[in-house]
């Protein structure tokens, strides 16, 4: 008993030891991973987001998009967007102002505009003969996220609102699918969704902001024509406040007072 | 002195003023939801359910963390400003989970047209070729590294630059 006793102990010891510094090893592990895991895109949304700290605003520079159509593609995938045209939550117009008619005084023609599948494939050739069109170009759309929004205004029930970061979305739990939010959008932005029976549009990617990162079409615009920013964040190299500083800015159909939050750089007027 | 009494119709009407205040309150303590008001004149739990949906596109800085050779090897040719995800699709299950989920590859050898196609549309500046002329039935990556796209691939005989 005498001569079984200290190694019994120092074996319970060792073992004690060991637990404990696993124990502590493991404590110290999670908040490791967590640490690991929020650097990664892939967390949750952090708990830490505040709505109040940021001002999201989106700038898009007609002069750059080249209708590749990967912003409408990954908007769908991001979002789950029902994969069939007409249900478009971001699409490209290719605009094409015509010549004007020999003789006439307006050297503008008449504007054609298409979106074949919302851009969303690409954009084929153009069968107006190279000679006939003075200019052509294409314009990415999205809800303006208005500060002054008319759908806000139009719901019935309250589901649409904005929220104070600049977004404007839809509680789903209020929604009826009554389609005046539809009608009341003048830039034709919401679509009534046939699964859910309920009005659906861009929420500015609330789930990535809220995670630090960029709205999908801002992630995968090859050309930078589409940039996002926080117009709270004051850093003189902020991208947004330099495209806003630098840029001429406007708004799609300023005349109807909805304050836009997306501002459009290098827009023309047949642009509507 | 005669005894102030109330009136038995004043009583009802008092008992049924209380019971429709009561109601209301009662109603909106049960039916108003709990955030409703935190920011504004909606249900503030609305903002934490959306910013939980789950993401597909895992962003740049995700795919750097493995893969900092390719970024950096993109970094020096013209596709530099373009995030992976742009050609690569999304892949924000492929960064959680490395092992198990791979990547597909770009199977379409003539993705660049999507791009690079002559179009009157498209910016006057912006690289772009008449594909069937410049290209022939070649594959783009037979001249061209689509990280790098001035570059020649190594291994294959380069064809003339065009």
């Amino acid at each position: 008993m005498k001569s079984s006793s200290p190694t019994t102990r120092r074996r319970w010891l060792t073992v004690l030891g060991q637990a404990v510094v696993g124990l502590v090893a493991v404590k110290a592990a999670r908040p490791v991973k967590a640490a690991v895991q929020n650097a990664l895109a892939t967390a949750p949304a952090p708990k830490s987001y505040d709505p109040f700290a940021h001002s999201w605003r989106m700038c898009i520079d007609v002069e750059k998009c080249i209708g590749c159509g990967l912003c409408v593609e990954a908007c769908k995938k991001e979002n789950h967007v029902i994969p069939k045209a007409a249900y478009f939550r971001t699409w490209i117009e290719r605009y094409i102002i015509k010549r004007g008619e020999p003789g006439s005084e307006d050297p503008r023609g008449e504007t054609i505009v298409d979106s074949p599948n919302g851009g969303h494939d690409g954009f084929p050739p153009s069968t107006i003969p190279r000679e006939e069109v003075l200019k052509s170009f294409f314009v990415p759309k999205l809800c303006n996220q208005c500060e002054n929004s008319p759908c806000d205004q139009a719901c019935p029930v309250g589901a649409t609102f904005r929220t104070p970061d600049g977004a404007v979305i839809i509680d789903k739990t209020y929604c009826i699918g009554c389609g005046f939010c539809i009608q009341a959008c003048p830039y034709g932005c919401r679509y009534l969704d046939p699964n859910t029976h309920m009005a659906d549009k861009c929420t500015l990617c609330y789930h990535r902001l809220s995670r630090g990162l960029k709205t999908a079409c801002v992630e995968v615009c090859p050309t930078g024509a589409r940039i996002l920013g926080d117009m709270k964040d004051s850093r003189p190299d902020n991208p947004i406040r330099q495209f806003v500083e630098k840029n001429k800015v406007q708004v799609i159909k300023p005349h109807l007072g909805t304050e836009p939050r997306v501002l459009y750089a290098g827009l023309d007027k047949e642009v509507r | 002195m005669q005894k102030l009494k109330m009136p038995p119709q004043i009583t009802r009407l008092a008992i049924v003023a209380v019971a429709i205040v009561v109601s209301y309150f009662g109603a909106r303590f049960f039916l108003v939801p709990k955030s409703f008001g935190k920011y504004g004149w909606y249900r503030a739990d609305t903002l934490k359910e959306y910013a939980a949906l789950p993401i597909s596109y895992g962003g740049a800085k995700a795919c750097e963390e493995c893969h900092s050779d390719e970024v950096a090897a993109k970094a020096k040719g013209g596709h530099k400003l373009i995030s992976c995800e742009s050609c690569h699709g999304p892949l924000s299950a492929h960064a959680a989970d490395p092992t198990t989920v791979s990547p597909g590859k770009i199977t379409n050898l003539r993705f660049c047209v999507r791009c690079h196609e002559s179009n009157m549309s498209l910016p006057e500046k912006f690289p772009q070729v008449k594909v069937e002329e410049h290209a022939g039935k070649s594959n783009c990556v037979e001249c061209h590294l689509g990280h790098q796209p001035k570059e020649q691939p190594k291994k294959k005989e380069s064809k003339p630059a065009s």
